[in-house]
Formats: structure tokens, sequence, C-alpha cells
């Protein structure tokens, strides 16, 4: 088969199926009879490796696979370290109010309450976000990470309402 | 692993056809040592008369290297050679274990006629 053809059927392939064998696949057409029964063959199982993926069940998509879900590999998602982010931000205004200011109440919130109150209100669609994506395709981890973004969230809370600022 | 795709019929009603079901072809393969692609098309072939295309092929060895029963070894001129593993043989000799069974009590319904 020659080198074009060859290299337009692979192309045919999902990425992370080329991504695996789509070098040895080309190399193994280019060896191989270039007929017309080759390319059907080709074409139907490009076709069958989108509609059911065989790196799918161990990789990526339909089922997700164990190990891409580990809770390392969600909490490492933008819709929980946002939200993880933003409460740790919260508790260094309040921690660092605190160390310039005092524990002291003032009569008008200043610059950082509002700062805080932004970062917790933000917090809360984001925690949905994080929820819808991933407690339907990963619920032990997502719950592990909720709670420990509940946690993060409790932790920006409580020097607030512990010294009552 | 499916059994009866790729089946080829010839017109002739006497002909069985081609038993084709990929994965089980190259495990059987492969049971006689590792093997590039190719060498496992002509070897498929002369086990039992099944040409796999390229797809059906490579469809096969993703599947069986995601269930973890056969591995790639390292590449010999270009050529990719995949070995058994010890589970693929396991169900290796499950599968053809049932296919005998299945053969064995088709083949005693045929004598009994």
């Amino acid at each position: 088969m020659n080198r074009r053809l060859a290299h337009l059927l692979t192309r045919m392939y999902p990425g992370r199926w080329r991504e695996r064998y789509g070098e040895e696949f080309e190399d193994f057409l280019l060896t191989g009879r270039g007929d017309v029964k080759t390319w059907i063959d080709v074409v139907r199982a490009a076709v069958s490796e989108h509609i059911h993926p065989s790196l799918s069940t161990c990789e990526s998509g339909g089922a997700m696979s164990e190990y891409r879900t580990s809770f390392g590999t969600v909490v490492r998602q933008p819709s929980a370290l946002i939200p993880l982010g933003m409460a740790v931000a919260a508790l260094a205004v309040v921690l660092g109010h605190i160390a310039l200011y005092g524990v002291a109440r003032e009569a008008d919130e200043g610059a950082a309450a509002h700062i805080w109150q932004l970062l917790m209100a933000a917090q809360l669609p984001a925690l949905l976000v994080f929820g819808i994506r991933w407690l339907p395709k990963a619920p032990k981890q997502a719950m592990g990470v909720l709670a420990l973004l509940v946690a993060a969230i409790l932790a920006a809370m409580a020097p607030v309402y512990l010294l009552h600022l | 692993m499916s059994s009866t795709r790729d089946v080829v019929g010839t017109g002739d009603e006497l002909d069985p056809g081609y038993y084709s079901d990929p994965p089980l072809l190259v495990l059987a393969s492969l049971a006689s040592g590792p093997k590039h692609g190719h060498a496992m098309i002509e070897d498929i072939e002369r086990l039992c008369g099944t040409r796999l295309g390229p797809g059906a092929l490579y469809g096969a060895i993703a599947r069986l290297e995601q269930q973890g029963w056969i591995k790639p070894l390292p590449a010999e001129e270009r050529r990719h050679p995949y070995r058994i593993t010890p589970d693929g043989l396991k169900v290796l000799r499950a599968k053809l274990t049932r296919l005998h069974e299945f053969s064995k009590a088709g083949l005693k319904r045929l004598e009994a006629r």
C-alpha cells in the first residue's frame, strides 16, 4: 500500500488509538496488501473503534478507567482545584487580616472582608459544577474531593465565626 | 469475543465458510510463540483458513493488550511482535475447551441422526 493511503487510513482512527498503535499500524499497512478489501476492512475497524473504543475501557471516555479516576486525578481537575484554591485564598485573606490588624471587630467591612465574601460565594457554583461533572463518573473519588473542599471551606470560615470578625 | 463477525460465505452450501473470532485467532496464533502482525495473519490463515484484514487484526490486538492477555515486545526492524501472557493462555485454554465441548456435543447429535 502506498504511504499516503496508509497514512490516510490510519488517520481515520481515534486519536488515543493512533497514539498507541498509529505508527506501528501505518508501517503494517505499508508492507501489506493495498486492495479494496483491505481498505474496507480498515475503514470498518476505524468506525468500530470510534463507536466501541478498545482503549476506552481502560484509558478514556465511556467507562472511564479506575486508574484514570483515582483521587489524585479527580482532585487535579480544574473544577476541583478552583474552589479549593478559592477556599485557601479566603483562609489566607482572613489570616493575613488577623496578622496585620488583630482580631478586633471593625465597625465597617473593609476590603479583606469583601474579598473573603466574594471568594466564599464564588465557591458554591464551582462546587456545583464539580459535583455535576464528577459524581456520575467517579462517585467515590468525587465524594472524597467534595469532603476535602468542604473541609477547606469550613477552615476558611472558622476564624471569622470563632473570632467574631 | 464474537465468533460470527467477518464470516465469509461463498454461496457453496457445503463450504463451512471461515471461522472468525479475531481475538481468539490471535491468541491461538501467539500460543506457539511471539509473532508480529504479518506472521500472525499467515499463521492464522494456515491454522483455520481465515485471513484477517489489518483492521480486524489490530482491533483484536488492541483489545487483547488492554485485557492484559498479550504484551508487545521490543520492535524488530519496524516490526512489532507480541507475546501471549499467562492470563492469555488461561483464557485461550478455557475458550478452546468450551469450543471443544460444543463441537463434541454437536457431532454427537449428528451421529445420533
